[in-house]
């Protein structure tokens, strides 16, 4: 740590400085990480060097527990493998892993989400005839499964926060129990495989929780942005009553960890 | 003893034929076996149905050169260095590439079963999505799901309630026993034996899973030297029936301790991935423009090569420029 604790002013970072540093925030120390490529390898090395040094990692190709001394670009990179505990493959981070209830906390993204926090990375359009491809589901609806707490780092646009997402590719709060198609709780379909959900969406403008009925709200509000501002980002009836107010910026401490230590090589962090 | 059969890039690619079902090694940019897919690229394999956790650069100059009828999968992309899958992603929505998606750990579960010699994997995995959506069924809407042909299950999935503890419902993943895993290894020995380092994907699955395996092989040594450390080892020499020699074998994606990923090749390929005649022109240098590996090394040349090549103790390039600063 630098130690210098003191906030940084808006206009003196980025804004991936402050999804990084917010998400950071959500690692409690001695947490079971899986973190996919980009934005969520930044907040559990940051995590890591500053509250929550107990907390590992866990990458879906196969390292778990890595303890790389150069950021990864991919989960697949050897980077991650290094000094790692086990160094296996997506049988054992998937069901030696996850589907056995190790991990307490996921970090994933998505192009689109609902009020239940049901995303979509896989098409635009109707399935069967898409308008525009995404890359897919990958790991996403897996660990979002099976994880105890999710955290979706996303994009603020309206057409991406939506009343109803394209198709769901990674589930939340309330879904289909198909093949009947049945719109139940996740806990309904799940049963003793229920661990958890998302429990924060963390964007450019804001972070997002979900309440008792698997609803999302309005948390905080990062620094230079309006409760209007994000309400006119979003594409559904947003719960703001439970706003807390202002969203930590970054410290000055943190930033230099960012890129001094975490990304030196400026690979997430131009 | 070898079991296997030692054969050159060109043999291999001339035993895959139109229509055959296939797996591969690796994770997305990783551990690939291009050398191998060039080779089918040239000799214009067609109608190939693809099974795999996860799609990458082979994936998307399969694609690209129309040899892709049926992707069975859920993720295709090239990580940093392109976003998107544009090939696998042009094909689904002109309707030329039949799309089945899964989830990684779905797919995972279909490997293991094709493994072990099950015919299905129970798993809770990604329940409550689209995936299982039955209108979604790609191949059943295509009319391949009628059981006439043995490598496509007659149901994408089923449900069923244990019936020993009562935990509800699971997911039942039909196994997939592919025609050919292609697989690009480390190290072979010269019985066969089989290693890789570092992360293992789902390699080992890939090769019990399918029928025939071909391996190409960064560098073959004696299987004395790899029976020293078993532990380290994936696949035992008689579950392997083709092995190719060829060093730089997965460029340009990674092989751990051997070369980094090529960032700039593959950012490259992303942009011409994005059109037909881009592509086109894109192949016309690197694939048929070269007579073989050993030429598209030499257009490569050395120093691009060396910048790549990994530090034998941290197991990556220390020397490539990866970011910005």
């Amino acid at each position: 740590m630098t130690g210098n604790n003191n906030y940084a002013k808006v206009g003196e970072y980025k804004p991936i400085d402050m999804l990084a540093c917010a998400a950071a925030k959500e690692v409690n120390d001695g947490d079971v990480v899986f973190a996919g490529t980009g934005l969520p390898m930044l907040a559990i090395a940051l995590a890591q060097l500053e509250q929550a040094p107990n907390a590992v990692c866990i990458y879906e190709a196969g390292s778990v527990d890595g303890r790389p001394i150069d950021l990864p670009t991919s989960v697949g990179d050897s980077r991650c493998a290094y000094q790692a505990s086990i160094a296996a493959g997506l049988a054992e981070t998937f069901y030696g892993q996850l589907h056995c209830g190790y991990v307490d906390l996921a970090f994933l993204g998505g192009a689109e989400i609902d009020m239940y926090g049901n995303v979509n990375t896989t098409v635009v359009g109707d399935y069967a005839a898409p308008q525009k491809r995404f890359t897919g589901s990958g790991g996403n609806p897996d660990i979002n499964s099976l994880a105890k707490r999710t955290v979706f780092i996303m994009l603020q646009e309206k057409r991406r926060f939506k009343e109803n997402v394209d198709y769901i590719t990674s589930p939340g709060w309330r879904i289909h129990r198909w093949p009947s198609g049945e719109w139940v709780h996740k806990k309904e379909v799940y049963g003793k495989y229920f661990f958890g959900g998302p429990t924060a969406v963390i964007t450019n403008m804001a972070v997002f929780r979900f309440d008792e009925n698997g609803l999302m709200y309005l948390d905080t509000v990062h620094p230079g942005h309006t409760v209007e501002e994000v309400r006119d980002n979003v594409g559904f009836d947003l719960n703001v009553s439970k706003v807390g107010g202002e969203t930590s910026p970054p410290t000055y401490g943190q930033l230099d960890l960012l890129y001094k230590k975490v990304d030196p090589e400026g690979i997430f962090l131009p | 003893m070898a079991t296997f059969k030692k054969i050159s890039l060109q043999e291999a690619a001339g035993l895959i034929n139109d229509g055959d079902f296939l797996s591969f090694s690796g994770f997305t940019i990783w551990r690939r076996p291009m050398a191998l897919i060039y080779e089918m690229v040239r000799q214009q394999k067609k109608n190939l149905h693809l099974f795999e956790v996860n799609g990458g650069t082979h994936t998307e100059v399969l694609a690209g050169a129309g040899a892709v009828k049926v992707w069975e999968s859920c993720w295709v992309g090239h990580e940093l260095y392109g976003k998107l899958g544009e090939g696998i992603a042009r094909g689904q929505v002109e309707g030329s590439i039949i799309v089945e998606d899964y989830s990684h750990a779905q797919m995972v579960a279909r490997l293991l079963a094709g493994a072990y010699g099950l015919p299905f994997f129970p798993t809770a995995v990604s329940m409550g999505t689209d995936i299982l959506n039955p209108k979604y069924d790609m191949l059943s809407k295509a009319g391949l799901r009628d059981g006439s042909n043995p490598k496509i299950p007659v149901k994408k999935y089923d449900v069923a309630k244990d019936p020993f503890y009562g935990n509800g419902e699971l997911l039942m993943m039909p196994a997939a026993n592919p025609d050919w895993a292609l697989i690009y290894a480390s190290q072979v020995g010269d019985e066969g034996t089989v290693r890789v380092f570092s992360q293992t994907y789902v390699d080992a699955e890939v090769v019990k899973a399918a029928d025939k395996v071909i391996v190409i092989a960064e560098e073959i040594v004696p299987d004395s030297y790899l029976r020293q450390e078993p532990e380290k080892n994936l696949a035992a020499g008689y579950a392997i029936d083709y092995v190719v020699e060829c060093p730089w074998g997965a460029h340009p994606t990674g092989s751990q301790f051997f070369y980094d990923v090529d960032a700039d090749f593959i950012k490259n390929f992303y942009q011409v991935s994005k059109s037909k005649e881009a592509f086109d022109e894109w192949a016309d240098e690197w694939i048929f423009g070269v007579s073989g590996h050993e030429e598209y090394l030499d257009k490569l040349g050395i120093n691009r090569l060396q910048n790549l090549r990994a530090n034998s103790v941290l197991g990556y390039s220390t020397t490539v420029k990866r970011g910005t600063r």
